[in-house]
């Protein structure tokens, strides 16, 4: 129903966008090995210079140390709090069941920034310091609508039979869930834990406004770029973007294998 | 079949149930009532939003906040459509499966990471301005990076993605047989996406427009990185109170101000989704 042109032209502009998407990541990525200190052309040589000061330098091991940390923790109680609660939502039926569901899916639609302010106004009014649990609760919050819908989607598939076949010999729910539920989303749980970590460890705004002394490694990259220059966030830069990218594929391989 | 043993299932929300009202919903509720309070006035009073529509540089930044979001919203989707419709209906399903995850994969890494890599591309001294001076002499100044246009430009990609990705779930959904009487009825490509496909995506559209302009309306890295410090949007404002001054009250009118403003432009288009449901 398209025609042979259009479609051409179609194509054309698909391939276009995706080309300006991705020219400046490619752009950081061959900066990333010039001896250069400025983005100058042609490079004059190349080095793995940068790369090697990632490592060496303490502040961005510190960020990068603080930031698995913090996204590890995140991720795991986000995947287990979705869990619990995407089990009810499929299962169970309780009044003002539409309200709590668009309750825990209400931070995909209020900008970052917002619950950020929020939070820090929040905390403060409770006499809470800042710090990286607090940052880590408001990630929580952040990355749970996430679990919630990719759970809930996996658990709402799973043939019914399964479950009652382990009431039928005598488990109660809980156990059937431990021994039936859990082993069948296994892979949703483990991608559902990925993606949320890359969203984790990616967050900025909530880390920035909940935390005072402690540094994440988007904190660290933030500061270094708005007080001054420095290539080694090229190298830091392509680094983040490849893990962010092998963990996406990873999470999207997962889920659409359908734990089979 | 077997009976489920009795369990209270509604525990499960709990974990859930707390966190979302003891870490979201009463932070903002609590904002918004902050808002309305004032150092040495008792009681409710409006005179934290009278200082704001007063103070010209934070009207200023709201109207910055408005045309950038709107902007964004406005040209990814001229272009968000016919990219839908290209990976909806003009390639194979494995294809697409490759397409759609070639569109959305930079998006999982940090708005700061691609909003730098950006400032590196754009500056006057970067690849695009490099390559102006070769073509149009060394006088030439790009003179782009640093200005509400290249906010824009940095967000429209996010845009374009975003909203692509919702217009497509929309129209892979729609019933091919659909189409194919609109063919035999003698209708063309064009009559087939204005009486069947718009109608029928329109939703998918809707979210997408409206969770991008939220996003474009509250981002603080791309204004920032891409848009500079010397016209600031409502987001830059925002944080210069909260990490300056520490005015609360403010910081708290300010995140109020973000709120109505998105209350008022998403509200029409969700309730224009209903709309659309009750007709199909």
């Amino acid at each position: 129903m398209t025609g042979a042109i259009t479609t051409r032209a179609l194509a054309l502009l698909f391939w276009v966008t995706a080309a300006v998407i991705y020219l400046p990541i490619g752009v950081m990525a061959v900066f990333s090995f010039s001896t250069a200190r400025y983005q100058i052309l042609p490079i004059p040589a190349y080095t793995t210079e940068w790369y090697g000061r990632v490592f060496t330098d303490g502040q961005y091991s510190a960020g990068f140390f603080n930031s698995v940390l913090l996204a590890g923790s995140v991720s795991l109680a986000a995947t287990l709090i979705g869990f619990a609660c995407a089990y009810s939502l499929v299962n169970a039926r309780f009044p003002g069941k539409t309200a709590f569901t668009m309750l825990v899916l209400a931070p995909l639609a209020v900008p970052l920034l917002l619950v950020g302010i929020a939070l820090r106004i929040w905390t403060t009014m409770l006499g809470l310091q800042p710090s990286l649990p607090l940052a880590g609760v408001g990630q929580v919050l952040y990355v749970l609508p996430l679990a919630v819908l990719n759970l809930r989607n996996r658990i709402a598939q799973l043939p019914k039979s399964h479950e009652e076949a382990a009431w039928a010999l005598g488990a109660s729910r809980l156990r059937a869930i431990i021994d039936v539920i859990l082993p069948a989303c296994r892979a949703s749980l483990i991608a559902t834990f990925i993606l949320c970590f890359t969203f984790a460890f990616d967050e900025f705004v909530i880390a920035y406004f909940l935390t005072n002394f402690s540094v994440t490694l988007p904190i660290k990259i933030w500061t270094t770029l708005v007080t001054g220059f420095d290539p080694t966030i090229n190298a830091l830069g392509t680094m983040v973007f490849a893990f962010s990218l092998i963990l996406g594929v990873t999470a999207q391989w997962l889920l659409l294998r359908k734990d089979r | 079949m077997p009976r489920a043993p009795v369990a209270n299932l509604w525990q499960g929300i709990l974990p859930a149930l707390v966190l979302m009202a003891g870490f979201f919903l009463l932070p903002i509720l609590y904002t918004l009532g902050l808002s309305l309070t004032s150092e040495g006035a008792p009681g409710l009073t409006l005179a934290n939003y009278q200082n704001f529509m007063a103070e010209a540089t934070l009207t200023d930044a709201l109207l910055r906040s408005l045309i950038l979001a709107l902007s964004v919203v406005a040209i990814a989707t001229l272009i968000a459509w016919p990219l839908a419709w290209y990976l909806a209906f003009c390639v194979s399903a494995r294809r697409r499966v490759l397409l759609l995850f070639v569109l959305v994969a930079p998006f999982w890494t940090s708005f700061t990471i691609r909003a730098f890599s950006w400032q590196m591309v754009l500056a006057d001294s970067g690849i695009v301005g490099t390559v102006m001076r070769w073509v149009a002499g060394p006088d030439a100044s790009l003179g782009f990076l640093y200005s509400l246009p290249a906010s824009i430009f940095g967000l429209t990609l996010f845009g374009i993605m975003l909203i692509t990705l919702m217009i497509y779930s929309s129209m892979v959904t729609i019933d091919r047989r659909l189409i194919e009487a609109n063919a035999v009825l003698g209708g063309t490509g064009w009559t087939a996406f204005r009486e069947v496909v718009l109608p029928l995506a329109l939703p998918g559209w809707i979210i997408g427009a409206a969770l991008t302009f939220i996003v474009a309306v509250g981002d603080y890295a791309v204004p920032t990185l891409l848009g500079g410090g010397l016209q600031p949007v409502l987001a830059q404002v925002m944080l210069s109170v909260l990490k300056g001054t520490y005015d609360l009250p403010m910081a708290a009118t300010l995140a109020s101000v973000l709120v109505i403003v998105i209350l008022l432009c998403v509200a029409p288009l969700l309730l224009l989704v209903r709309g659309t449901r009750l007709q199909s």
